[in-house]
């Protein structure tokens, strides 16, 4: 694997880390909670190299 | 909010539910390998990496069949899946390794041209993961693939594709494009690597010919025809005549652009001694104003909007109520092949390639694709390669 390539997956964990800690931390909308979770669709199955 | 982790529970239950629903069966068709019979002619089986090493360990290094003859002559290479939604080309690349004899002259098949490519679907369009060719032993499942590799196994890609070595800007979607990349090189981008390896094999093998299966939407000018360079295009003349006029089918000659670089018309000519063909048949499937993109308008090419914009005059190719099917555009292919063979062999005959077994068109058209295939369940473990 490219090292291009590996860091793109990091850049990829880091978004999915930042999106989940705000997921956590989310207290007032549960529209946003849903955000959180569509943004994090992609980069869940790119990290598992699914699609 | 209320039941602030209770909420937060449910909708992160949900979200996983739906990424199993739709990524397991995602993952699957990554992982699924189609079982190909070696036929009798096959006398031994190399891998692309073999040519280009870095392509090891990577889904785009993929199987390719040698059949060597029993007296030496000419060499040619037959790709498939070069773009993996063209599934003619794969189709007729297998009837070649289950059916072929080679009395004169070696042939080198890779089927699965672009293995990843065949492992990636098409976001948006609404593609079927998987299609089957009746047979008489049951259904013969494959991919259907994406024209361009999977971003899992070449990524990022650039904003501007710079070809190598011509350095003419292209698409950046075109960096995954098998049919854009040659002649590769050997520590390229992945799909460079993998043009680079098909080169390897022409240069090292001194291979003569060179043909590339392809389909073509019916709404494309260059569609249902021989793309060759100025190199090629007298033999490729001499056989869609020969074609025409024997066969009855219509496979006229398109002019390869020397100016549009990166396909396989024009830099294998260009960088090596072989004479490369490309061919197209036309595939209705891949054209934009039509119905649903299910497996029975992939097999049978029939469309009610292609043919009411066939009364219109806006197609390339005569198109009518019996459509494009499968069992045309693949019969198309093997013929052309024989053809482009036995005009070659003519030509120089110290070189000549002489091939038994294959049907021709009208054979394919009366019994079908699928007619040519073995059963894997009935093979010989040792006769079956999966890829």
């Amino acid at each position: 694997m490219p090292l291009v390539m590996i860091g793109y997956y990091a850049i990829s964990a880091f978004l999915l880390a930042l999106l989940a800690w705000n997921f956590v931390r989310e207290k007032k909308s549960p529209d946003n909670l849903v955000l959180y979770l569509l943004v994090m669709a992609p980069l869940v199955l790119r990290l598992l190299r699914v699609k | 909010m209320k039941h602030d982790g209770l909420v937060k529970g449910l909708l992160a239950a949900a979200a996983l539910g739906l990424l199993l629903w739709g990524g397991i069966p995602l993952y699957r068709h990554r992982h699924f390998d189609v079982a190909v019979v070696t036929g009798p002619g096959v006398t031994g089986v190399a891998r692309l990496s073999d040519y280009s090493p870095g392509l090891k360990h990577t889904l785009a290094d993929t199987s390719v069949f040698i059949l060597q003859g029993k007296e030496p002559g000419g060499k040619v290479v037959l790709l498939g899946d070069t773009h993996s939604n063209e599934p003619e080309g794969l189709l007729a690349a297998l009837i070649f390794i289950e059916n072929a004899v080679v009395e004169k002259g070696t042939v080198y098949v890779i089927p699965f041209f672009n293995n990843s490519g065949g492992r990636n679907t098409r976001p948006g369009d609404g593609y079927p993961l998987y299609f089957e060719v009746p047979t008489s032993w049951g259904a013969m499942k494959l991919r259907m693939g994406n024209r361009d590799a999977s971003p899992l196994d070449q990524w990022p890609d650039p904003d501007v594709y710079v070809h190598y070595p011509d350095r003419q800007l292209l698409s950046f979607i075109d960096v995954r494009n098998v049919n854009r990349t040659w002649p590769g090189r050997r520590n390229g981008p992945l799909m460079e690597q993998v043009t680079f390896a098909a080169m390897e094999i022409m240069r090292r093998e001194n291979v003569d010919i060179a043909v590339d299966m392809h389909g073509a939407e019916t709404m494309f000018p260059v569609t249902n025809c021989i793309v060759a360079p100025e190199k090629s295009v007298r033999i490729a003349t001499l056989a869609a005549l020969t074609v025409k006029a024997a066969e009855g089918f219509e496979n006229h000659v398109e002019p390869s652009p020397a100016g549009f670089r990166g396909l396989s018309h024009r830099e294998i000519g260009d960088y090596s001694a072989t004479l490369p063909f490309l061919l197209e048949a036309p595939i209705p499937f891949l054209d934009q104003p039509t119905g649903p993109k299910t497996t029975k308008f992939l097999l049978d090419g029939k469309d009610p909007f292609l043919l009411s914009l066939a009364k219109k005059k806006k197609l390339f190719v005569p198109y009518d109520e019996s459509g494009w099917p499968l069992e045309r555009r693949v019969g198309q292919h093997c013929s052309v092949i024989l053809e482009i063979l036995r005009q070659f062999s003519k030509k120089s005959p110290q070189k000549a390639i002489v091939i038994r077994g294959v049907p021709r068109y009208g054979e394919v058209v009366k019994n079908g694709v699928g007619h040519y295939y073995l059963d894997p369940g009935r093979a010989d473990a040792k006769t079956i390669v999966m890829n």
